[in-house]
């Protein structure tokens, strides 16, 4: 046996298939694309470590993380933005990361998802888990994951078939992924629609809708079938009381040593507004932990401009309508006087 | 650093220029290894790399001194020393919740309402290994097995050489350190064959164990439902193929990789699931722990020179301590009582059943000693004993009516791959990876290694850990 002619088989035939499989991809209309995942997360929380008085941190779920454009934030208000807001989780966990293992004092934005703030404070449940375990990875990831990851971004900048989501949601290629994919059956129970890809994200996580969803409704629609799933599913009631108590607790402690809480309700349409309505109404979820936050808060509703924005898959905004939501709401912070432009100071 | 990981490749190219650049002489790139095994394992946790010098030098101390020492009593208590350094460690890091949690429920049925709070410790990655590694050379110096350490660069090099340090296989002194002594380079076959030995261990590591199998195990073991009798058994043939993949591909990525050092590390497992019977797994599975637990522990215990009765209870408690050393849980020392059994069992046919063993009886006994296998792999896996007496029952199809969690495809595939990993160790199981390869042609090999390339490539495996780090 000629161990060399081996390795020039395997490693011609290697590079030939990775090409193939790299174009194959292309070919189906996928893009090189960096995933929203745990390390960029802990990257920004890093950051707030070396907190300045420019620094504005926004917390939350995923609709702020759409919704905020921090390019035109950081424009309009001279500041420093640092999104650590999670995809479907409830930010208690991150806020309480923030007032119990920092000294920060400066501006803290919340976005508040009805049904997933108002969800639990369970730590078992996933809404809780999700953004527990990224304060988690921040304060265990080793120096040799932090260098994976390093090592990855310009391959996942270069190549289609390289991704690195944490999440079932993203839409990866890997072997694993497009195995989970093929269903003969539903021997276990109902399958969930596939649910395609609809986030595009820079390293420092600033987020956009892609324009695929605004320009291909069969696409959106794809997402709004998965929401349609997920919603119709049978979900816990809400444990408002604790949710709402854990929350003004953490808010007091952070106000109390200075620091700027203000939360924000970010749109939503279609499905989600109907039981959003329903199941968390405003009088109810909203005002009254506004009210014992004390924090200044910004409701959508209350501004005409904002109530007819698009939302192509329901519940974020598409590219265009999130800067428009960014300068409405910071508009009104200015009026209130809650932020001040540092620039322009 | 993991394997499977991009960290890793970029380490062992710097690795192998610095090794093979012709810049250093021999005793700089033995210094460059050593320098390299502690990034190696510090870029986890660096402030654990201590723990690795506190036992390399107390175990230099103690082997110097029991090199020259002739006092018994004095080299009793080196050899103590070292012991108690390294079995202190894995007490303090490993079993010390799980000691203070019996002690806290025995203590409270005579109620005393005692209460102790566990102290969540991070347990050091390998520690298991490194110090029975690092063990064996203080035991083997005082049984004058083997011989001092020339220098302790070599010696440091021993316990903390990176291809093996965090999963084994736990070399002896006598295997490893002796390599060190002189110059060595890998020929250019002996390095392609590591190189391919790599490919092989990644190949089971992130494709066959992390992407075929984990998922399925990991939800018929997550399950808190009643099983169907199909699923419990899926999950749990997916658990043994996942472990056998798992650690059996870290292995021979060590292997593979010390060999592109021109360095060369025994065989941890030959083909395990084609033994037929018990003391045969143990001489297929895990050779490196089993081996060290016969030197170290069994053979001490009297082994099979004091009649039936001391030779069995020297087994079991071999066994329940092998089952300890793998987990602090009394799931893991089932696991071990049961492999005990299994053996206690086995040697009590053999003397009074004598059956000889054709191709035909022998996949059949194979087989059995495969499904019995499985049964003690319920235990290795399930965290809780409610788990694992489900999973149990529902093997037995006593829950005809039990939950089903995976779908058709998943145990089609599930199943697809046990059975090949069966056959395949069934065929193997007299012959070795590099005798087979010396008989294809060398295209097909590089076919067939192309093919676990593209697949590893595709699976990206996002760093999952080796399952046995956790040991």
């Amino acid at each position: 046996m000629n161990l060399k002619q081996s390795l020039f088989v395997a490693v011609t035939l290697g590079m030939i298939s990775l090409v193939i499989w790299e174009l194959y991809w292309r070919n189906q209309g996928l893009e090189p694309n960096i995933d929203d995942n745990k390390n960029l997360w802990a990257n920004q929380r890093a950051r707030l470590e070396n907190y300045d008085e420019k620094t504005v941190v926004f917390i939350g779920s995923s609709r702020i993380l759409y919704d905020i454009n921090l390019d035109i934030w950081e424009n309009e208000t001279g500041t420093n933005g640092i999104m650590l807001a999670a995809q479907g989780s409830t930010p208690i966990p991150v806020m309480q990361d923030i007032v119990e293992n920092t000294d920060f004092n400066g501006t803290l934005v919340i976005g508040i998802t009805p049904p997933l703030f108002f969800s639990t404070i369970n730590p078992k449940a996933n809404f809780v888990q999700r953004s527990q375990s990224l304060v988690d990875y921040y304060y265990n990831r080793t120096y040799a994951q932090r260098l994976n990851h390093m090592l990855s971004v310009p391959l996942q900048k270069n190549l289609v078939f390289i991704r690195d989501g944490d999440e079932s949601w993203d839409s990866d290629v890997d072997l694993k992924t497009l195995l989970k994919q093929v269903h003969w059956d539903e021997r276990s129970g109902p399958r969930y629609p596939p649910f395609n890809n609809f986030e595009e994200i820079t390293l420092d996580r600033r987020m956009k809708m892609p324009e695929i969803m605004v320009k291909d409704t069969a696409y959106a629609n794809t997402i709004k079938k998965v929401w349609t799933t997920i919603l119709s599913g049978d979900n816990p009631p809400p444990d408002k009381e604790t949710t709402t108590n854990t929350f003004v607790d953490l808010a007091k402690k952070f106000q109390a040593r200075g620091g700027n809480l203000i939360l924000v309700r970010c749109p939503s349409s279609g499905l989600f507004k109907d039981i959003e309505s329903k199941a968390f109404p405003r009088a109810q979820f909203w005002d009254p932990l506004v009210e014992k936050s004390g924090a200044k808060a910004y409701h959508y509703e209350d501004f005409p401009e904002l109530t007819n924005l698009f939302l192509p898959e329901w519940s974020h905004l598409a590219a265009e309508d999130a800067e428009v939501f960014t300068r409405v709401i910071i508009e009104a912070m200015k009026k209130d006087g809650v932020i001040t432009n540092l620039k322009s100071n | 650093m993991l394997f499977n990981s991009l960290s890793f490749i970029v380490f062992l190219v710097i690795v192998l220029v610095l090794y093979y650049g012709n810049i250093l002489n021999w005793i700089n790139r033995k210094r460059m290894l050593l320098f390299a095994s502690y990034i190696f394992y510090g870029l986890w946790n660096p402030p654990l790399v201590i723990l690795l010098w506190i036992s390399t030098v107390v175990d230099w101390i103690a082997g110097n001194k029991l090199s020259i020492e002739e006092n018994q009593r004095k080299r009793k208590m080196w050899l103590l020393l070292s012991l108690f350094v390294n079995l202190g460690f894995l007490v303090f890091f490993k079993y010390r919740d799980f000691l203070l949690d019996n002690f806290t429920s025995v203590v409270n049925t005579y109620g005393y309402g005692y209460k102790a709070e566990p102290i969540d410790i991070l347990l050091p990655m390998g520690i298991s290994f490194y110090t029975f590694q690092t063990m064996s050379y203080t035991i083997d110096m005082y049984l004058r097995r083997t011989e001092k350490a020339r220098t302790f660069l070599d010696f440091a090099l021993y316990v903390t050489f990176f291809p093996q340090l965090v999963a084994g296989p736990i070399v002896r002194a006598q295997d490893l350190i002796s390599q060190f002594y002189e110059e060595k380079k890998a020929t250019i076959n002996q390095f392609i064959w590591g190189l391919f030995l790599l490919t092989i261990g990644l190949f089971q590591k992130v494709v066959l164990a992390d992407t075929l199998l984990a998922d399925t195990a990991d939800t018929v073991f997550g399950s808190k439902d009643i099983l169907n009798g199909l699923d419990a058994w899926t999950g749990t043939l997916a658990f043994s193929g996942q472990i056998f993949f798992d650690f059996a591909g870290y292995s021979t990525c060590a292997i593979g990789i010390a060999l592109m050092l021109g360095i060369i590390l025994p065989d941890n497992f030959r083909y395990p699931y084609a033994a037929i019977g018990f003391s045969d797994l143990w001489r297929r599975w895990h050779i490196s722990l089993s081996s060290w637990l016969r030197d170290y522990l069994y053979i001490p215990l009297g082994g099979n020179r004091h009649g039936i009765v001391r030779m069995y209870a020297a087994l079991m408690i071999t066994m329940l301590l092998g089952g300890l050393w793998h987990g602090a849980a009394w799931t893991f020392v089932v696991w071990g009582a049961l492999h005990g059994i299994y053996l206690v069992v086995e040697r009590m046919f053999k003397n009074k059943i004598h059956i000889k063993i054709g191709p035909y009886n022998g996949v059949i006994l194979a087989l059995v000693t495969y499904t019995l296998v499985n049964f003690t792999w319920v235990f290795f896996r399930a965290r809780e004993f409610s788990v694992a007496k489900n999973i149990i029952s529902s093997m037995f199809f006593m829950n005809v009516e039990g939950s089903k969690v995976l779908d058709s495809f998943e145990i089609i595939k599930v199943l697809a791959v046990i059975s090949i990993l069966f056959v395949c160790h069934w065929f193997m199981r007299n012959t070795s990876l590099k005798e087979v390869s010396f008989k294809i042609p060398s295209w097909v090999l590089g076919v067939f290694w192309a093919i676990m390339f593209f697949l590893i490539v595709i699976s990206q495996g996002s760093g999952e850990q080796f399952i046995y780090f956790q040991f």
